[in-house]
């Protein structure tokens, strides 16, 4: 049904940038303008765009149909029509709901993260624009739409990650986002194409295209979706597209916590999902998608285990979990994996932000030894922070359980003992390494006497409320075999996802696994690290260490070689080859001219001789032409 | 008979013209031009054109060969004043080389005319004296005129060249 | 032999002579020498051909020559005096004056 409200969502926070953005030229230019004044814009407009949400979702709960809203007609050309239309059925406000809401929470803590920053009118702008695109992308109706809201939180990534540009490091980093994420969107481009076509060009949205999905040839419909899941590896970090990830890092604290850990890496899965009547039509693509998942899972956990930077553990543990969800979609349990995402951006936007709070209180030192050696007394932080590293390494009966061993038993029962194995073991080093980071920075001892640090009500309030979330929201999606109400299975049962179904003893046995394992990898975390001497701080080395050398092979696979080609081509194609010969013809004409210049060496004998020579030719030609008659 | 002269005047006239194209010295080339000249008066006769034959000795041998002569001995020419000449023989036989097809051109155009009478002939006063005044004051009044004020021109012109210039300040002398 | 075609070849001759006179010798007398034997050729030819037509044009043609050649003997030897004077030399590579140096 038709709703004017969705058009809202998306444009609070439009104008929130753009009226942030005209105050920053104003700033700059003529007078100065108050920080209050950007952090009101930039935090109400979020919350008003929540609360339109939360009116839409209680509508949707008891009972309404899907809301659409139509703007305009957008492009026509032949049977390619595509309109400015958004929807909000349940999968788009179930995910703009916490996409509001985190969002929310993370403009409020950027008001006391970025306090005294020179760009904290620009921070606000870019941070509102942001979360327009990534609605527009979560409400689109049809893949054009969703690929405008793609872009945008692609160049949104760019612009955030690279804020402080002064720093050369830091633009490079953010051209890495973009480049890598570019690689990714072709093959979204082409996934899209691929599947217009395979569907005889009937209509672009999504429901259009779920009603008519049996008209396409498995073959067409194997090619887009790959093509499509390479648009989601680069967005959503898996490999082989996940390099840039952690050099992300280089941006500030509340852009890593809600870019790259609650919101713009989820689209990927968010896509998969949008796209289930594709992906369950071809298995071999969702297997495909669940063991890249459970290879990036895997080979993130890992390297995070030695990792000295505290943004850059967790980012390798976002990139962890991203592997998760895919796990889940890859098989067909698109509930799940978007429950993982639900409760994962809970946690992980509160992790970073405690890790934000650290950092800030221990003037901006970001090596877990270094902080360990400077600790201060940080309460309300390192609570909140015990909290998510509890969660995310799956204990219960905090959310990360739920949603984690969901996904763990799905692939289980699938048969997909492989892909089970790894993520057991990947749930081990989650554990481990998370603890191992807790215990370093929070409670190994130091021999600096504890200070107290007062830290901004800002920075509190959304870990608490966040915290509170950690805990409590595994219970949303209480499985049935504990008298639970499922409730987000039965949310997203649209989607057709695949029902878990297996004997209680069996589901007993793997939550029991489960545990087992994370508890196994807090005990090993604990005897090594809970008394571990700071002051001898590890050092990233060996092969692991190096994070297994992907940036220096991708260095010299990709950059340097298709560097190579560029100075070739300018070098020698454009330099030597076009121009030498434009010159070379050029020059030419000059040498010819000057060879014949010499005729005119104004010595009249010779122009006599040249006129005898024409009458001479003349005549001859004239002979000739007589005697043939 | 006729042949004979024809033949003989011929040859002088062509030796006259080659010694005048080959020879350094200029004395050398006038006189080959002379004789050239005289012969082609006596093929003048040998056509009836008793009038031309005398016209060209008149003229010609007399009054333009003799003044070539008279400027050669005036300006004192010595044997180092001569230009040095050393790709006469290749320059010569490149021209020669040229004009074949020129030659060749005009021969077969007149091979191919019908053959009429070139005996020596009185009819009508053909190339007498009568005859050409005739025609030359009849039909041809108005080159004749022409001819005589280009003589006038040339007159006028030879004067105003061989008159020695006053040295003017800061002008070449040509 | 003495036809139409044995004066035209000899006519032709002396015309050739003189035109390769004045295409390959350096020396200016030498020059207008053999311009005046190329005049010569062609007054051979249009009285050839008078008598081969029985027409007097041609000879009155020859006699235009003729004259003309007086004129363009009197201005064509004072340029020479002239030329020598300045110059001091008969040889027609020194007059160059309409070249351009070419850098």
């Amino acid at each position: 049904m038709q709703t004017p409200y969705l058009l809202w969502i998306i444009l609070l926070p439009l104008a929130g940038a753009l009226i942030n953005a005209g105050f920053y030229f104003y700033h700059i230019k003529f007078r100065e303008v108050p920080e209050k004044l950007f952090a009101i814009v930039g935090t109400v407009t979020p919350f008003i765009a929540f609360l339109f949400t939360l009116n839409l979702f209680l509508q949707l709960l008891d009972g309404s149909a899907n809301f659409e809203q139509t703007l305009f007609q957008w492009l026509e050309v032949d049977q390619m029509s595509i309109e400015m239309k958004f929807l909000g059925d349940k999968l788009s406000i179930f995910m703009s709901m916490f996409v509001t809401f985190v969002g929310w929470l993370i403009h409020i803590y950027a008001v006391g993260y970025m306090k005294g920053d020179k760009g904290f009118g620009k921070f606000f702008a870019y941070f509102n624009l942001f979360l327009a695109s990534m609605l527009i992308l979560v409400l689109a109706d049809n893949p054009v739409i969703l690929f405008i809201g793609w872009e945008g939180v692609g160049v949104c990534s760019y612009l955030l990650i690279s804020f402080y540009y002064t720093d050369a490091n830091n633009v490079m980093a953010g051209n890495k986002a973009f480049i890598v994420n570019r690689v990714g969107d072709l093959g979204f481009i082409l996934g899209v194409v691929t599947l217009f076509f395979a569907l005889n060009q009937t209509g672009l949205s999504f429901t259009e295209m779920k009603a008519n999905i049996h008209l396409a040839s498995n073959d067409l419909l194997i090619l887009s979706g790959f093509l499509l899941f390479i648009g989601a590896m680069g967005k959503s970090a898996q490999v082989p597209l996940y390099v840039w990830l952690p050099d992300a890092m280089a941006g500030p604290t509340p852009i890593s916590a809600l870019i790259h850990a609650a919101t713009m890496v989820t689209a990927g899965i968010y896509m998969v999902a949008r796209f289930h009547f594709l992906y369950s039509s071809v298995e071999e693509i969702g297997l495909f998608i669940a063991y890249i998942g459970a290879i990036s899972a895997l080979f993130a956990a890992v390297i995070a285990t030695k990792q000295t930077d505290i943004k850059k553990i967790l980012a390798y543990s976002t990139m962890s979990q991203l592997g998760y969800m895919f796990i889940a979609v890859g098989l067909g349990f698109y509930s799940s994996g978007l429950f993982h995402v639900f409760t994962h951006a809970f946690f992980k936007a509160m992790l970073f932000m405690g890790a934000g709070g650290a950092i800030l209180a221990l003037h901006h030192e970001q090596n877990i030894f270094k902080m360990g050696q400077h600790r201060k007394r940080l309460p309300i932080i390192s609570a909140t922070f015990l909290i998510g590293v509890i969660a995310i390494s799956g204990i219960p009966p905090f959310s990360g359980f739920f949603s984690k061993d969901a996904i763990l038993a799905a692939a289980f029962q699938e048969g997909q003992y492989l892909i089970w194995g790894m993520g057991m073991f990947t749930a081990f080093l989650t554990a481990f390494y998370m603890f191992r980071l807790y215990f370093v920075v929070f409670k190994a001892p130091s021999k600096q006497e504890e200070s107290y640090v007062y830290t901004d009500k800002t920075i509190t309030f959304p870990l608490v409320v966040l915290a509170i979330g950690a805990i409590g929201a595994g219970f949303l999606n209480f499985p049935a075999i504990f008298h639970g109400s499922a409730f987000v299975d039965s949310w997203l049962a649209e989607l057709n996802s695949v029902k878990l179904h297996m004997s209680h003893g069996t589901e007993y046995a793997l939550m029991v696994a489960s545990i087992a394992v994370a508890a196994a990898g807090i005990f090993v975390a604990y005897k090594k690290y809970y008394n571990y001497d700071v002051y001898k701080p590890e050092t990233e080395d060996g092969l692991i260490g190096n994070k297994f050398y992907i940036d220096e092979i991708y260095h010299v696979l990709f950059v340097k070689s298709i560097k190579k080609m560029s100075v070739f081509f300018v070098e020698t194609i454009d330099d030597k080859i076009i121009d030498g010969f434009l010159m070379a013809t050029s020059k030419g004409f000059v040498n010819i001219g000057k060879k014949l210049a010499v005729i005119q060496n104004a010595n009249v004998r010779y122009y006599a001789f040249y006129m005898l020579a024409g009458i001479s030719v003349i005549s001859f030609y004239v002979y000739i032409t007589l005697i043939g008659q | 008979m006729i042949d004979v002269v024809f033949l003989a005047l011929s040859f002088f006239a062509i030796a006259g013209g080659v010694t005048m194209l080959l020879h350094k010295d200029p004395i050398y080339c006038a006189l080959g031009l002379l004789i050239s000249v005289l012969s082609v008066a006596g093929l003048f006769a040998l056509l009836s054109a008793t009038f031309m034959f005398m016209v060209q000795i008149i003229v010609y041998a007399g009054a333009i060969m003799t003044i070539i002569l008279f400027i050669l001995m005036f300006l004192n020419i010595r044997a180092e004043d001569l230009p040095k000449e050393p790709r006469k023989n290749i320059l010569v036989t490149l021209g020669v080389i040229f004009m074949i097809p020129v030659n060749l051109l005009i021969m077969e155009g007149v091979t191919r005319l019908p053959d009429a009478d070139m005996s020596i002939t009185n009819k009508d006063g053909f190339g007498g004296i009568h005859a050409l005044g005739m025609k030359l004051y009849q039909e041809w009044l108005l080159p004749f005129e022409l001819i005589s004020i280009l003589l006038l021109v040339a007159l006028v012109g030879a004067v105003v060249l061989a008159k020695r210039r006053e040295k003017k300040k800061g002008i070449n002398n040509v | 032999m003495s036809s139409l075609t044995g004066y035209a070849a000899v006519s032709m001759i002396l015309f050739s002579l003189g035109a390769i006179g004045v295409v390959s010798r350096r020396n200016i007398f030498v020059i207008y020498m053999s311009i005046e034997l190329m005049l010569n050729g062609i007054n051979l030819f249009l009285v050839t051909f008078a008598r081969y037509h029985f027409n007097m044009d041609g000879q009155i043609m020859s006699i235009m020559v003729i004259a003309i050649a007086a004129a363009e003997a009197a201005i064509f030897l004072s340029v020479i005096i002239l030329l020598f004077k300045t110059k001091k030399s008969l040889d027609t590579n020194m007059f160059t004056q309409l070249k351009e140096e070419v850098k």
